[in-house]
């Protein structure tokens, strides 16, 4: 019985310390700039909607919205798309070298983007993709392709080969069991994998920030660093700003939790 | 065959996603495209004119009526002076920058020109028009004996001081540094406000910090570079002045935030009466004498005071420059427009409309801008002191490596003989990169 | 098709895209480091080590190098320490555990720039929540050179415990309550049946967190570079910021890409031992 009561103040702890930031920022983005600063009272004595006004109106952010979810669908579907097919082949077909290209991904998935960020600067400027969607299609779906293959490729070999077999033996070739015995059975583990490269792509900064230059490409995370203020920095306008930025990782844990947690732990635990 | 109940969901699923997708890559693709309205449209990039009235307007329309059929768009940069940088870096290097004339920060305008981003101005200007503004505005336009940009405004440090409170104690403005520190004693002793701070200067690590670091250099008559680009020529008196800034700190003649504070954050407190003496650019008068200003005809304007080895007003001179791109379309009209805004005419304008100075020296003398603002007699001659900041092409790269070395001293994490001694590695090292 | 022709096949696009945008770049920035390079200027000729041997002389880079040890030792051990305690105080509860692990979930998914803004506002000492349950005390956590970078820990470590939670807190869920129950008819409980049965079966997975942990840390980039800019005065400019700012401020191609190399040598260093331990666990499978 005792053991219950620190739990209880441990979770309750935790949800403050955890719902506390956005609390304060959702609050901030409603309370007037008059009571920003110096702050005197924690609740405003009137709550405005001049900032959402402001980042809808006068911001970049309508557009950065765009420009990430773009980005962000198109580079997962990159991902994704090129990450299954090459997880089927390192999972269940004869590659020469395949258990190396396989720590190859997962070595991959270390790399630091600081150390790639030049080359790719100066292969981009050369191809003239700076400032473009497809810069960043391409630099964070090969980004994200290594960490796709790893987590597919597991998801792959857990499916029993009966399933192909029984499949071959009614006459189906490889491309046939992938297509319609691998695939549907692999969906969710797709799901999770996709989900992971979305939320990678759309909280991607330090690409966005050097390859892109203007509206045309800004991504939010970028948008959101590069608020403008005129003489002093608009904290309620941010405020506002963040909470738009965050809105689909929230619908993305709200609506996709299981196949969120199922990606982040087939990362790291083996079954 | 196997079951395949997922099938449809994916298949569903799927026929949503490139739809969505499809219309998304529309929506993307879809950029600015505005159709010239004119048979000639000229863009032109500046940041936004901070003062009482935007004058660029109603220039760019008087330009307009000069040249039928010519329409000039304005396009505003973003606040910060790192930004703007940065944004004309990336258009610049990747090829034909959107963009015909633009205002450039006048340390930059070496670099541009050396990178060959803007267009050499000399067969376009005449001397009698150059030598129209002031020299150390133009020293730095002009390279291996060409000219790059026309100055537009023109700034110098200053040192604002509380006529009331110096009056008070029978002060004048202090000639000296050690002047300065004695009447803050003083004034503080008899104020007995503890909130009432003595000198406020930009002490963040950003390019005005340098800016002030560089200063108070030449207040001790010593420089960043000598004439053959090597650093810290006197070594010994450059380690007087970063001793000096950390002392101001430490004795609290200064508040500690200067090491965070930048031309607004110092302006604010004393323009709300808080500060004694105040750093900074001739902006903060208009600000100062606005209606409803706490200091409204209180703050006084001086040349700032000198160390030991040095001499009075050893100001950083600043301000903007107006250049053509390289890879404009249209040139004469692009260099008329410059030669424009940087006229007699238009500079009067913007000296009346906003809270800029002009680069021409002749407009300090005008009877009229005289009588709406007799600071001017004062600054021509605070101007006419000023030092630009070491002119290089590579002069951005030298600040961004030297600015940590010196914020380091002022924050008191390395001593000012330790902060030279890496400076000086740092520079040689740059030096060997540049290929000096 | 045979079927090795086909595995190639089906690998070819993946390996073009990760050839050409990872592994080639990985090549050419060893290949820059030992080159002068400002694009700007046209600057472009062969230096050799001479940005290495100026490294080993430079006190920024140290400097940077001590910043980026603090920052990951602190942020690690203080997430898998805390993430550890979340996951066992979760475990045994039902009242608001739903709802601790969404709101857990969800701060490891926001960008962390928006983390990096948040903790920003949170910090500032005129309108920041930290300076007012403080008492209105105007301390200037990010101004400050003691207290930004363990303002910055703070941040970062608010932002990965999840991660650590997570996973503990699943291996946890594995754990038959039947071992809990046996072990208090033995007479041990609390802290006892923690190091008995919780701690081995945990352990792990602990090391897994970790090591992800450690290479995310080595790699840090968005939160220190949006909330402090690596100020004031280079207290929480890590080798990353180090690297990014003289590639991308100073234009110095070369010399930043030598930075990057030595990001990478740690990292991989690090991430070759994270691999032999996953192999190691896979063997064993």
């Amino acid at each position: 019985m005792k053991g219950l009561r620190w739990r209880d103040g441990l979770v309750l702890i935790a949800l403050a310390l955890y719902a506390g930031p956005f609390c304060w920022q959702a609050l901030t983005s409603l309370r007037p700039d008059g009571e920003l600063l110096p702050l005197t009272h924690l609740l405003p004595a009137r709550l405005t909607l001049a900032h959402y006004h402001v980042v809808f109106g006068q911001s970049l952010m309508p557009r950065a919205l765009v420009n990430s979810l773009g980005v962000a669908l198109l580079s997962t579907l990159l991902a994704v798309s090129l990450g299954a097919l090459a997880a089927y082949a390192l999972a269940r077909l004869p590659v020469p070298g395949g258990r190396l290209i396989l720590l190859g991904m997962i070595a991959a998935t270390a790399f630091p983007q600081i150390a790639t960020v030049s080359p790719l600067y100066l292969l981009l400027r050369a191809l003239g993709l700076r400032d473009t969607w497809l810069a960043l299609i391409l630099a964070n779906g090969s980004f994200a392709l290594p960490l796709v293959i790893w987590l597919l490729a597991g998801f792959i070999r857990e499916i029993p080969r009966a399933l192909e077999e029984a499949a071959a033996v009614d006459g189906a070739g490889r491309m046939a069991a992938l297509r319609w015995v691998v695939l549907p059975l692999v969906a969710p583990g797709m799901a999770s994998a996709a989900l992971l490269a979305f939320l990678f792509s759309w909280n991607e900064f330090l690409f966005a920030y050097t390859f892109t230059a203007t509206e045309a490409s800004r991504t939010v995370p970028v948008a959101l660093a590069l608020f403008p203020g005129v003489f002093e920095v608009p904290w309620g306008d941010i405020a506002a700003a963040s909470l738009l930025a965050s809105l689909p990782p929230i619908l993305i844990v709200i609506a996709f939790q299981r196949y969120l947690v199922r990606g982040l732990l087939a990362g790291a635990l083996r079954e | 065959m196997a079951r395949r109940p997922a099938r449809p969901r994916l298949g569903f699923g799927l026929g949503w996603l490139t739809s969505g997708l499809l219309l998304l890559a529309l929506l993307g693709g879809c950029g600015e495209r505005v159709a010239p309205d004119a048979p000639v449209t000229l863009v032109f990039k500046h940041a936004k004119i901070l003062g009482p009235a935007d004058p660029v307007p109603g220039l760019l329309r008087r330009f307009e009526a000069l040249h039928p059929g010519v329409r000039v768009r304005s396009e505003a940069l973003t606040w910060s002076s790192d930004e703007q940088h940065q944004f004309y870096v990336i258009n610049l290097e990747g090829g034909s920058p959107p963009f015909d004339v633009m205002m450039l920060d006048v340390i930059w305008v070496p670099e541009f020109a050396r990178a060959g981003w803007i267009l050499d101005l000399t067969p376009f200007v005449p001397p009698a028009e150059r030598d129209a503004h002031f020299a150390s505005a133009i020293e730095p336009a002009m390279q291996d004996g060409r000219l790059w940009a026309l100055p537009w405004f023109m700034n110098v440090g200053l040192l604002y001081y509380r006529r009331d409170l110096l009056a008070k104690y029978g002060l004048a403005p202090p000639d000296t540094y050690a002047a300065l520190v004695d009447q803050v004693r003083r004034i503080r002793a008899g104020e007995g406000d503890p909130r009432l701070d003595g000198y406020l200067w930009q002490g963040k690590q950003y390019e005005g910090g340098m800016v002030n670091v560089l200063e108070a250099f030449w207040a001790n008559g010593t420089r960043l570079l000598d004439d053959g680009g090597r650093p810290f020529p006197e070594p010994d008196r450059a380690r007087e002045s970063l001793a000096f800034l950390r002392g101001l700190i430490e004795s609290g003649v200064s508040p500690g935030w200067v090491t965070a504070a930048d031309e607004e954050l110092t302006r604010r407190p004393f323009g709300d009466g808080r500060a004694i003496f105040l750093r900074s650019w001739p902006y903060a008068l208009d600000l100062f004498e606005l209606p409803d200003s706490p200091v409204r005809g209180k703050v006084g304007v001086a040349a700032l005071p000198r160390l030991p080895h040095g001499s009075v007003g050893a100001a950083s001179t600043g301000g903007a420059h107006l250049a053509v791109s390289a890879r404009t379309r249209h040139r004469t009209l692009a260099v008329d427009l410059v030669r424009f805004l940087t006229s007699e005419t238009a500079q009067r304008a913007m000296t009346e409309g906003a809270a800029l100075r002009p680069s021409r020296p002749a407009l300090y003398h005008d009877a009229t801008l005289v009588a709406r603002d007799p600071s001017l007699v004062a600054l021509l001659g605070l101007m006419e002191k000023g030092h630009p900041r070491p002119i290089t092409p590579y002069y951005l790269m030298l600040s961004t490596t030297l600015q940590p070395e010196f914020s380091a001293v002022l924050v008191g994490r390395k001593s000012p003989a330790q902060a030279i001694r890496d400076a000086t590695a740092q520079v040689d090292h740059l030096q060997r990169v540049i290929g000096r | 098709m045979s079927d090795r022709r086909l595995a190639w096949a089906l690998l070819a696009p993946a390996l073009a895209v990760l050839g050409g945008l990872t592994v080639y770049p990985a090549l050419w920035v060893v290949w820059l480091s030992l080159q002068y390079r400002v694009p700007v200027f046209g600057i472009s000729r062969w230096a050799g080590l001479e940005h290495y041997a100026f490294l080993i002389v430079d006190s920024r880079f140290w400097n940077a190098v001590s910043v980026t040890f603090a920052f990951t030792a602190a942020s690690v051990a203080l997430e898998c320490a805390i993430g550890l305690a979340i996951a066992v105080g979760l475990r045994g509860q039902h009242r608001g555990r739903r709802t601790a692990l969404a709101l857990l979930l969800l701060a490891w998914a926001l960008p962390s720039v928006v983390t990096a803004k948040m903790f920003e506002w949170l910090y500032h000492p005129a309108g920041g929540l930290v300076n007012f349950l403080l008492g209105g005390r105007p301390i200037n956590w990010l101004g400050d050179p003691a207290l930004a970078l363990p303002a910055l820990i703070v941040a970062d470590v608010w932002r990965a415990t999840p991660f650590v939670a997570l996973l503990c807190y699943a291996r946890l869920l594995t754990i038959p309550p039947d071992l809990y129950e046996a072990a208090e008819v033995d007479g041990a409980a609390g802290l006892q049946a923690f190091a008995r049965i919780t701690w081995p079966l945990v352990r792990p997975i602990l090391l897994v967190a970790l090591l992800f942990r450690t290479l995310d840390a080595l790699r840090a980039f968005d939160i220190m570079f949006v909330l402090t800019g690596g100020g004031p005065a280079g207290t929480t400019e890590s080798l990353t910021v180090y690297a990014y700012r003289a590639l991308f401020q100073t234009l110095q191609i070369g010399f930043g890409s030598a930075i990057g190399v030595v990001v990478f040598a740690l990292v991989m260093a690090v991430a070759i031992v994270y691999l032999w331990v996953i192999d190691r666990a896979e063997r064993a499978a």
